[in-house]
């Protein structure tokens, strides 16, 4: 520290320096603490930053969450358009499937009506049958009568003023009358088993066709007929009308086989290829038939042969065809002249009606 | 026998011929009464002094009669007690169900259908007689209570 004033000067200045310095270290400390706020603020803002970015990563998620949500919704929307066009044009099937019933309706109201007309004419028409059948029961048999009886009135009392030939001529009258009485009860019959009520019970057929051949030997016990019969059938029918269509079955067999020396009739059954019915067949080796008139077999009234060969009103099988329609089977024959005949017939299992 | 009467019940009189013819032919000779309607046959039973008539041994009793049917007649027999035990045969043409059932449930003791043939008729008036008037025992006065 050389000069004095130099010295004190400078001393001064130092002075003056130490209080700028403090002054400066003042302000600077202030700015220190003013950094150090700012630092905080600038923390502080950093934070807050920060917090937004996230927060708009949050709102960024939630936008696209939002927008997902209204694609979600739009196509929503285009489910519950198109759900409801479905919807509609539901209705409006539904309107035209409305109609279509409400027509439908209509229509079978008509129908109902219909077929009520037509039950109560069918009712109209059977009570006029059954009418008829009764009338022709009873007064168109009471002059066959008539006729008869007279006949053989003149026949025995007037003997001794008769030849031969009149005496055959009212011969002839008498067949007349016995046969028309045959047609009679037979038409009667074949109209009375449409009107019959059906009783349906298990029908041992084995026993039934046995009773009807021994009843075919006692009338005719002069004829040699070997006769088998398959043993244990049975079915469901009704048992008066089954032994009718048995009746004339084996009766046919039984008169047409009359020619034949060795006579044979079969009966037997087997189960039909669906099994939903069982076959009998009735097999005789009788006069047989050309198979050429196999329609007309079934027709009432309808023969092929003449009385004098084989008697019969020709009524027998149509008899059968209508007890077998009833029951809801069928017939069908096959034959051979001179070889023979098979009347085949189903009857269905499920009889339960 | 002899005292023992029938009624034949008959309005045809084709039948009426031939049923005495039949009954004839039979050697039977009772007394037979024919009415020829039912009304006829009502009041043979129920009319006026009717115990100048005597009580049929049986009734031959056609079903299809003017006036008054057959089944008519019969019911009006059974639901009378002068008359409920007269032996009545039904003899008619019909053998249609609803005739017989009627005639059984209204109390008939036999139904017998007119035979066609005039020798089987016969023979069913032969055994008729023999049962009605011969086998067959009635309460006396002919069933009159």
């Amino acid at each position: 520290m050389s000069g004095g004033i130099t010295t004190i000067a400078s001393h001064d200045r130092i002075v003056d320096l130490e209080i700028y310095a403090k002054a400066i270290l003042n302000i600077l400390d202030d700015f220190s603490e003013e950094k150090g706020r700012l630092r905080n603020t600038q923390r502080a803002i950093q934070n807050i930053l920060e917090d937004a970015e996230s927060e708009k990563f949050r709102l960024e998620a939630t936008r696209k969450a939002v927008l997902n949500i209204l694609e979600d919704f739009a196509s929503e929307k285009l489910q519950i358009l198109s759900m409801q066009k479905a919807t509609f044009n539901i209705l409006d099937d539904l309107n035209a499937e409305k109609n279509n019933a409400e027509r439908t309706n209509r229509e079978l109201v008509g129908e109902i009506i219909e077929r009520k007309r037509a039950e109560e004419a069918l009712e109209a028409a059977n009570k006029e049958l059954e009418a008829f059948s009764y009338s022709v029961s009873h007064d168109l048999r009471a002059p066959l009568r008539a006729i008869d009886g007279f006949s053989q009135a003149l026949i025995e009392d007037y003997f001794d003023r008769l030849d031969k030939q009149g005496r055959y001529y009212l011969e002839r009258v008498r067949a007349g009358t016995q046969r028309m009485a045959e047609l009679i009860d037979d038409m009667l019959q074949l109209s009375r088993l449409t009107r019959t009520e059906m009783h349906f019970e298990t029908v041992d057929i084995t026993m039934l066709a046995e009773s009807v051949i021994a009843d075919l030997r006692r009338a005719e016990p002069q004829r040699q007929v070997k006769v088998c019969i398959q043993p244990l059938m049975s079915v469901k029918g009704d048992p008066d009308l089954l032994r009718i269509a048995l009746v004339n079955l084996l009766a046919n067999a039984w008169k047409f086989t009359g020619r034949q020396a060795a006579a044979r009739i079969e009966l037997g059954n087997r189960d039909n290829d669906d099994n939903d019915c069982r076959v009998f067949f009735v097999h005789d080796n009788g006069v047989g038939f050309d198979m050429a008139y196999v329609n007309k077999l079934f027709g009432a009234f309808q023969r092929l042969h003449s009385t004098s060969e084989f008697p019969g009103t020709g009524v027998g099988l149509a008899i059968v065809q209508r007890i077998i329609n009833r029951h809801g089977g069928q017939i069908w024959a096959e034959g051979v002249v001179n070889e023979g005949a098979t009347f085949y017939f189903s009857l269905p299992h499920n009889q339960n009606d | 026998m002899e005292n023992k009467t029938i009624l034949l019940v008959e309005d045809n009189p084709d039948d009426e011929a031939l049923t005495l013819r039949a009954l004839k032919k039979n050697n039977i000779m009772n007394e037979v009464t024919v009415v020829r309607d039912g009304q006829e046959a009502l009041d043979y039973f129920f009319a006026g002094n009717v115990t100048a008539n005597p009580m049929p041994a049986v009734v031959l009793l056609d079903l299809k009669l003017p006036k008054v049917s057959g089944l008519d007649i019969l019911q009006r027999l059974r639901g009378d007690d002068r008359t409920c035990m007269q032996p009545v045969v039904i003899l008619t043409s019909s053998k249609e169900e609803q005739d017989l059932i009627g005639g059984y449930r209204l109390g008939a003791n036999s139904y017998i259908r007119k035979p066609v043939n005039f020798d089987r008729f016969i023979e069913a008036v032969r055994q008729l007689g023999l049962y009605w008037l011969v086998l067959n025992e009635i309460p006396g006065q002919g069933g009159r209570l």
